[in-house]
């Protein structure tokens, strides 16, 4: 077992079945992440790249693996209560639809995390949401801000608890580019202060060169 | 939790509101319908402690409420004043009283008809307010009693035209009301009114104070003769025990006396006779009180639940964020028992408010709406909201977060 690996994924199999019909979407990958790296996952799409990151994320078990492990922990065969813990304490996640919840203000779907752990959440909360911009906005509720202010709101969240993993689907995806761009600053920024380990998915070339390792799937593969 | 409950709660207003209304509603009928039989039970029972008497004595198959007829003969109102012991007789009074009834103030009234002479021990402590005590020279009566009246084919007051002519000088003493202030009040009644009691015009000659036993009262002969031609009957007793004799035993003495066609009860234990009169229809009060509360609560599983389809999504969210499934669980209970508070709030409300209503539309119905049903009505719409929102509440702990997640 390596200490310094965030994430450790060997073997790795998923099959969907829909009304009885298997439709298998991970073949065989193995994937190992440094503490600390960020990594860019491209790939067309359908190609298994957000099953990757719901597994490594873990709200979706793996049909087989021979190995899933992060920060050197042993993930197969934990119940549903000791996964929640592991998402609640070492994982945030970034979703291309923000997925805010839409009845609390900003400032209440930032301090979500802290609050789940039962932190308190006052200055930190207001020094983040003014970090990403969006001082002036915690009151308001997700509907009322612009999808880049919406994306900044959900990257704050997902960081405000400091998790050791960061994972992010798709992130810029309904963003037009220069909110794209913003978006993907803000996050390579975090990443150098808080010294996350990054997993980002995406299929925006132009994205990829922030990252320390970028890693090409096709048809639940990694390719050369 | 409860941020986010209530959060949820404020998204959707008018079906919150809704939900809160359904369950006030369950809640106002419970109160209600507890109030109503409460109120008024105790009301009556208040009333029957006025009188100055220590024994009840009612024919042993009549309910204590609807006793009926005059079941007692001359012959029981003589035992009852022989029973004795080695110092005399056990009953310094009886209390004959014949039932009548008698539409007043909108609603059927029970009519006592007490001896004027007895009328002392009906009142207490309490004043005449107008008028006065009826036929206190007991100039009909006497005028019965002596046999001086020409006969006439039926009685005195049989209502043929020859008994109306023929005793005319007397009836006037006879045909007497007294009532209480709160009939008075509501039926506006005013000295010298007149009222129709079976085929006979009674006048209105008193008024006393609230609390009395009765609300209207006749002179007994006056209604023997009317019922049941003259016949010295009754339909209850009261017995006003000598002073150094213990009531319960005494009541024992005298049951021992009359066996089993006859109940003697304390007076003291009339409340308790009362709502024993009145279990079944407390029971159906209850069982409708808590079909419609079910019925509310159901509501309030449907919102849950439709809560729970319509935010898949954002469970999802809070799952992916560390939300346990206890926690989801937790949120729905959250929400269903905000949303049974304020239906609890809404009910009491709703309460004062038909009590309002019902005093406006029946004023000598009383409604007591105390803080032990207050007390009652918030656990069982805690509790009620809590199992609501267990269902849905399970549904969405087994959310797959992945599917939620995607969920559009």
């Amino acid at each position: 077992m390596n200490d310094d690996l965030m994430i450790d994924v060997r073997g790795l199999h998923h099959t969907y079945t829909h009304t009885g019909v298997a439709e298998p979407v991970l073949h065989g990958i193995d994937l190992q992440v440094r503490r600390g790296e960020f990594l860019v996952v491209m790939g067309p799409s359908g190609c298994g790249k957000t099953t990757l990151l719901n597994i490594l994320g873990l709200v979706l078990s793996p049909t087989r693996a021979a190995a899933l492990r992060l920060a050197g922990r042993e993930m197969l065969g934990l119940g549903d209560g000791a996964r929640t813990r592991v998402r609640r304490e070492m994982i945030g996640f970034v979703f291309q639809r923000f997925n805010l919840l839409p009845t609390i203000s900003v400032r209440k779907n930032v301090a979500l995390p802290l609050r789940l752990r039962g932190l308190a959440a006052d200055g930190q909360v207001d020094r983040l949401v003014d970090r990403v911009g969006l001082g002036g906005c915690a009151h308001k509720k997700p509907g009322q801000l612009s999808m880049g202010q919406q994306q900044r709101a959900a990257i704050a969240r997902a960081v405000i608890g400091e998790p050791a993993l960061l994972l992010a689907d798709e992130p810029t995806g309904n963003l037009d580019s220069a909110n794209a761009a913003g978006v993907l600053e803000l996050l390579s920024d975090l990443h150098r202060r808080l010294g996350q380990t990054v997993v980002m998915i995406t299929h925006n070339e132009q994205l990829a060169v922030t990252a320390d390792r970028v890693l090409r799937m096709c048809d639940g593969r990694f390719v050369d | 939790m409860l941020v986010l409950a209530w959060a949820n709660l404020t998204h959707h207003k008018l079906r919150t509101l809704l939900s809160a209304l359904a369950v006030g509603i369950g809640i106002m009928l419970m109160l209600v319908s507890r109030g109503l039989a409460g109120g008024s039970l105790a009301e009556v029972n208040e009333r029957m402690q006025s009188v100055d008497a220590e024994l009840v004595v009612l024919p042993a198959q009549d309910n204590i409420i609807f006793t009926s007829g005059a079941p007692f003969r001359a012959s029981h109102e003589r035992h009852l004043r022989r029973v004795s012991d080695e110092r005399g007789p056990l009953a310094a009074a009886v209390i004959p009283v014949f039932f009548g009834q008698v539409q007043m103030a909108g609603q059927q009234q029970r009519l006592f008809g007490v001896d004027p002479e007895q009328m002392e021990l009906f009142l207490g402590p309490r004043r005449v307010t107008a008028g006065k005590l009826f036929d206190r020279a007991r100039v009909f009566v006497e005028q019965v009693e002596s046999g001086a009246l020409p006969p006439v084919s039926g009685g005195p007051l049989s209502g043929s035209p020859q008994a109306a002519g023929a005793y005319a000088e007397y009836l006037a003493d006879g045909l007497e009301l007294v009532i209480d202030e709160r009939l008075r009040r509501v039926g506006a009644y005013g000295l010298g009114d007149e009222v129709q009691i079976m085929g006979q015009v009674f006048r209105i000659v008193g008024v006393v104070e609230t609390g009395v036993a009765g609300r209207v009262f006749a002179p007994l002969q006056t209604l023997r003769e009317i019922v049941v031609a003259g016949e010295p009957t009754a339909s209850m007793y009261f017995i006003k025990l000598r002073p150094d004799l213990e009531p319960a035993a005494a009541a024992d003495v005298f049951q021992r006396q009359f066996g089993a066609d006859v109940r003697v009860e304390l007076k003291s234990e009339y409340g308790q006779l009362l709502r024993a009169s009145f279990a079944s229809v407390n029971l159906y009060m209850t069982a409708s009180s808590s079909v419609a509360l079910a019925a509310c609560f159901l509501f309030i599983l449907l919102t849950v639940y439709t809560m729970v389809i319509e935010h898949t999504r954002e469970l999802g969210i809070l799952k992916a964020l560390g939300v346990s499934r206890l926690g989801l669980v937790r949120l729905a209970v959250v929400e269903a028992v905000l949303i049974s508070a304020g239906g609890v709030a809404i009910g009491i409300a709703l309460a004062f408010g038909a009590r309002e209503l019902i005093v406006l539309v029946k004023p000598l119905l009383t409604v007591d709406l105390t803080a032990k049903h207050f007390l009652a009505a918030v656990l069982i719409g805690v509790l009620g909201g809590a199992l609501s929102a267990l269902y849905p509440g399970y549904r969405a702990a087994r959310l797959d977060p992945a599917q939620a997640l995607s969920h559009e």
